[in-house]
């Protein structure tokens, strides 16, 4: 077997195939992409190279930069208002017990096993001013007027709310799991400290959920910074570029307004903002495990 | 150790033998059985005539697949329905062809249309005659060149062809005239003693009626931008009295500083602002816009005569269905534009693809659909509006009274408007216009900052 695995063969054909999958799914399309965002291709026809003509105007692009804010917007949601929610909620799961800790932890998970699509159309109509669910029960509660929930002034609210549920039960399920994976001794030692529930999830949970934090609020900032299709079925970013996210911006401009050179810059620039965030979080977390 | 050697001898064996069969089977079978059948056929008769027609019949019956890539994704109702039924009919009568059909929403086709370019497209496609679509498409030799002569006993309408013109080539064929009409509920509109509006201040006026009775004035597809840019066309259209040169200027200079663009737009906030339309109409796509309508929730419906199959859609209830009545954008006062000048247009139409491996076969389908008695007489038997033929011969006085009031419209027209203003320029401007006409009409933008944008989005 030893003989087998330092055959360069074997271990050339085994990394093989990742190696393609890599190549040809990832390397090859940013390579592409880069060379395209130096072009004014429109999709079809011929590409001429036009420099940094692109980037410049991608610069001075209102939209693209209200979009990018719409995607921090949304990180902030995720981090100050889903995450908290789902890890008090994964804590409250943890105590149930029994049938209906199984049956909650269904019931939070219910929104990320419907497809997107479906959730879209569903809040469109919850969403809807004149046969809407939540304009029927402000009604039904005495309020006599008609909000427009997509009106451009709150509309990116509304969307954020609908991004918020949905990604809800991803974010309780990691942090249950992180809370399962605790050792019970700690706990044990907490009660007979005399520790309350808030003082156990704050010294105790709390800190041994760290990493479990780490890998999920990069994951939610990561999420955030690429949503694209409940937005694209939701609003298409409109009214009015009111709820626009750079990943849908960039769909538009690359596949409706034909600018497809212009798509690919969007979609570079875009790559480099990630990887920032990326490393900037690795930092941040690093230098606070070292602090810890 | 010899164990496992023989044992991997054998595997390898078999794999290779599985792999050349597998190679073999597929070319090999097929190709012999005819020509034993051909030689022995030519041998028993002797004769050179019977080869050849054997050869004849053998190349008749060669199987034809051809894609038909379509933006109807409806096809139980309205022109999807049609487009079915002339393909059902082609395979009946070509046994040898099979047609399969992909079908998508508008903005989805359009989407994909630009990645089948890219990669190779089905071989016969929906375009759209406009600029906003057809110029980067033809710049970009994907579609393949029609033969203007066979074309000669269609019965097309007189310049309906030229959108789908390229430096004098033919590229397309249109399907529709396509008329922007206010679709109303005759019944509610007599119930509550309101009457056509003669000028649009008197529509906006009825609309402040509509709104005291509880119902939705206009129900407006405000999400998808387009149909608010045809009304702006339409308004343009009255207030000018003709657009076809008035956008052409503004497009190519990237200039819509002209008073008619801002009086237009002015016009069409002033009915936003005055509550026109539904609440929330710049977000709501399509359907919900049209249900509103067909649930007798809204009193009108501003959309295209392509939506006239309403009046045989039983899916709609038989009390708003049978009362479907349309008028058209009433005149603006002041404005150049008589009650007859109306906001019509030859829009979505037919292609061949330039790369299709099966060409011949396919313009030969192409002509097949737009046989007078095919697309215009299945589209007319069907309500789908005016198709871009003569029609007048399928006349079966059975006619819903909407499909009457529409010929009528067009038999009436002092003046068509042409293609509406947002596919009149390149894909950036039809993008941006029909986004930022939601935040001019919402408020969110001025009527001077609209045009602005919409000026630079040309350039």
């Amino acid at each position: 077997m030893k003989k087998l695995y330092s055959n360069k063969l074997v271990i050339a054909s085994l990394i093989l195939p990742g190696i393609l999958v890599f190549v040809f799914a990832i390397l090859a399309p940013i390579c592409l992409s880069i060379y395209y965002g130096f072009t004014d291709y429109s999709g079809m026809g011929t590409a001429t190279v036009i420099g940094f003509e692109n980037y410049s105007k991608l610069m001075q692009d209102k939209i693209f930069w209200k979009s990018l804010w719409h995607s921090a917007l949304l990180a902030i949601g995720f981090i100050c208002i889903q995450h908290p929610l789902a890890m008090i909620v994964a804590a409250v799961l943890d105590k149930l017990q029994g049938k209906a800790e199984g049956f909650f932890r269904c019931v939070y998970f219910i929104p990320n096993v419907i497809s997107v699509a479906v959730i879209a159309y569903l809040w469109k109509f919850i969403y809807n001013p004149d046969f809407g669910l939540l304009n029927n029960v402000l009604k039904a509660l005495g309020y006599t007027g008609k909000i427009n929930w997509f009106d451009s002034k709150i509309a990116i609210w509304s969307v954020l709310v609908v991004l918020i549920w949905h990604g809800f039960g991803w974010g309780m399920l990691i942090y249950y799991t992180g809370i399962k994976n605790i050792d019970p001794v700690l706990y044990e030692a907490a009660a007979i400290d005399g520790a309350n529930n808030r003082q156990t999830f704050i010294s105790v949970t709390l800190p041994q959920m760290k990493s479990v934090i780490q890998v999920n609020v990069t994951m939610a900032i990561i999420s955030a910074l690429k949503q694209m299709e409940t937005v694209y079925l939701l609003t298409n970013g409109g009214p009015g570029n009111s709820t626009q996210f750079t990943a849908n911006y960039l769909y538009q401009q690359a596949f409706k307004a034909f600018k497809y050179g212009y798509g690919n810059a969007i979609s570079v620039v875009f790559i480099l903002i990630c990887i920032a965030v990326t490393i900037l979080l690795n930092i941040i977390f690093s230098e606070k495990g070292k602090a810890v | 150790m010899m164990k496992k050697r023989f044992l991997t001898t054998i595997l390898a064996i078999t794999a290779a033998g599985t792999l050349l069969a597998g190679c073999g089977s597929k070319t090999a079978a097929p190709t012999a059985a005819p020509t034993e059948k051909a030689t022995e056929k030519a041998a028993d008769q002797t004769t050179e005539k019977a080869a050849e027609e054997t050869t004849k019949q053998a190349e008749a019956a060669e199987d034809v697949t051809l894609k038909v890539f379509s933006n109807l994704p409806d096809r139980k109702n309205g022109q999807g329905l049609v487009e079915q039924m002339i393909i059902d009919e082609y395979m009946a009568q070509n046994p040898n062809v099979k047609i399969t059909v992909e079908a998508l929403d508008e903005e989805a086709y359009k989407t994909k249309f630009k990645a089948y370019a890219m990669d190779g497209m089905p071989d016969v496609v929906s375009i759209w005659g406009q600029p906003a679509f057809l110029d980067e498409v033809l710049n970009a030799g994907v579609l393949a060149e029609l033969n203007t002569g066979d074309y000669a006993d269609y019965k097309f309408v007189e310049g309906s062809l030229e959108g789908f013109k390229k430096d004098g080539k033919l590229y397309g064929l249109p399907r529709n005239t396509d008329v922007a009409v206010i679709y109303y509920n005759q019944k509610m509109f007599d119930d509550n003693g309101w009457k056509i509006p003669e000028t649009y201040n008197e529509l906006l006026t009825m609309a402040s009626d509509i709104k005291a009775a509880g119902l939705i004035p206009m129900a407006m597809d405000g999400g998808d931008g387009w149909p608010m840019a045809i009304f702006m066309s339409d308004l343009v259209n009255k207030i000018n009295g003709s657009t076809i040169e008035t956008v052409a200027n503004a497009v190519q200079n990237g200039d819509f500083t002209a008073p008619e663009f801002k009086e237009a737009t002015e016009l069409m906030r002033t009915a936003a602002e005055a509550g026109l339309f539904q609440d929330g109409y710049d977000s709501q796509d399509y359907g919900t816009a049209m249900n509103l309508f067909t649930n007798g929730q809204a009193a009108m419906f501003y959309m295209g005569s392509w939506e006239s199959s309403m009046a045989l859609n039983e899916d709609i209830p038989e009390e708003v269905r049978t009362n479907i009545r349309v008028f058209t954008m009433p005149v603006v006062e002041g404005g150049k534009g008589q009650k007859h000048d109306i906001a019509a247009w030859n829009g979505g139409g037919y292609a061949v693809s330039a790369d299709s491996k099966v060409k011949e076969e396919a313009i030969k389908f192409l002509n097949y659909m737009y046989q007078p008695d095919k697309l215009s007489k299945y589209g007319w038997e069907n309500g789908v509006g005016m198709s871009a033929q003569d029609q007048s011969q399928y006349m079966t006085g059975n006619e819903t009274e909407l499909q009457m009031q529409i010929v009528e419209i067009v038999n009436a027209a002092t003046s068509l408007s042409g293609t509406p203003i947002n596919d009149c320029g390149p894909s950036a401007f039809k993008a941006c216009i029909e986004s930022e006409i939601q935040s001019v009409t919402n408020g969110t933008s001025t009527v001077d900052g609209f045009l602005d944008v919409i000026g630079k989005a040309c350039k």
